[in-house]
């Protein structure tokens, strides 16, 4: 659940902006709707992912959930990340407001929600998601209730709390509800686009190019190379961390039950346990004359 | 491979997702809000069959 919010927070609030609304014929939309959505000065820090980090420090603290906050940040990033792969692209790392952008498929927001729609479903950010539902429904045990009742529910206590209130059918629903939305979304605007509409397809890089897309300026080669770098750094920490926690887990003590049968425990390290082949205690390794019977 | 048990529940979500898309195709406001999209599926895949069930 924390993750699914978090997929949506970077357009929760700002979306509607984009694409205009009208309240009793007063028309409220941003001016240069890309540059708001994703540019700053503008809503575009929602997309990078020091914007999830905060959030996700926020909800740790607030809530005190590691596993919101982490699922939570996880979600953010997968949209921050996402949508570089347009024509506009993400301030990855923000407060650095250079836009990181693939160019996949054409970023068409100005043009209003049904347009954008049209679009969208018209190009390669279309078949981006075509490809996770296909992930998703190759993942369909991830869907059934025994692995819901057994690994999604044990591990966020927020679902005992909803189940104080409505039953575990009604929970098993919610849980289903994302995957349910996604995939029906996309199927119908698709359906919308294409079979009610006659949008052409157009799958080629940066398409549709039937769209009047709004662009971010290239890369430079210094930008570039402060991309790869950050990432360099960024990649590097992660290892060393990564590594120092594995240190730490063969250097801690577990208790073994020693190999000779008489039930009495031995604290080793993993890296100990692997040297001497095995857990004995002092005079209980087999040979050993001290060693109690049946050993 | 599904179970025949939890074949018949995919395919009622199957019928279920169809009349949203359905829906969403003719009325494009209907696919705007996941909150939209949760309150049918708990509609018709939970308060529906819970209360089918409680009548008979």
């Amino acid at each position: 659940m924390p993750l699914a919010i978090g997929s949506w927070a970077p357009d929760l609030m700002t979306k509607w902006f984009v694409y205009g609304i009208s309240i009793g014929g007063l028309k409220l939309k941003a001016s240069d709707p890309a540059q708001f959505h994703r540019g700053w000065p503008g809503v575009g820090f929602t997309h990078s992912l020091l914007f999830g980090v905060v959030l996700a420090f926020l909800i740790w603290r607030v809530f005190g959930s590691q596993i919101w906050a982490i699922s939570f940040l996880i979600g953010q990033w997968a949209h921050a990340l996402t949508d570089t792969g347009d024509t506009v692209g993400t301030m990855l790392f923000f407060p650095w407001t250079v836009h990181i952008h693939l160019n996949a498929w054409a970023y068409a927001g100005q043009t209003g929600r049904l347009h954008d729609a049209a679009a969208y479903f018209s190009g390669l950010g279309a078949a981006w998601d075509a490809v996770w539902i296909v992930y998703g429904l190759f993942s369909w045990r991830v869907l059934t209730r025994s692995y819901f009742e057994r690994h999604i529910y044990t591990a966020d206590r927020s679902w005992t709390v909803m189940n104080r209130v409505v039953s575990v059918g009604a929970l098993l629903v919610v849980y289903r509800a994302a995957f349910f939305y996604g995939t029906s979304r996309w199927i119908a605007w698709t359906l919308w686009a294409h079979v009610i509409h006659h949008y052409p397809y157009d799958l080629s890089w940066g398409g549709p190019h039937w769209v009047d897309a709004a662009h971010s300026p290239p890369l430079t080669w210094p930008q570039l190379a402060g991309i790869v770098g950050i990432v360099a750094v960024g990649s590097a920490i992660t290892l060393l961390e990564h590594g120092r926690r594995r240190r730490a887990r063969s250097e801690r003590e577990i208790a073994f039950p020693c190999e000779c049968g008489c039930r009495e425990v031995v604290k080793l390290t993993k890296a100990e346990y692997q040297t001497v082949g095995g857990a004995w205690l002092e005079g209980h390794e087999p040979g050993d004359e001290r060693a109690p019977s049946g050993a | 491979m599904p179970s025949r048990r939890q074949l018949a529940v995919a395919m009622g979500y199957v019928a279920a997702a169809a009349v949203y898309i359905a829906i969403g195709v003719l009325y494009t406001d209907f696919l705007l809000s996941f909150f939209v999209g949760l309150a049918y599926l708990l509609l018709v895949a939970w308060l529906v069959p819970a209360g089918v069930r409680r009548i008979f």
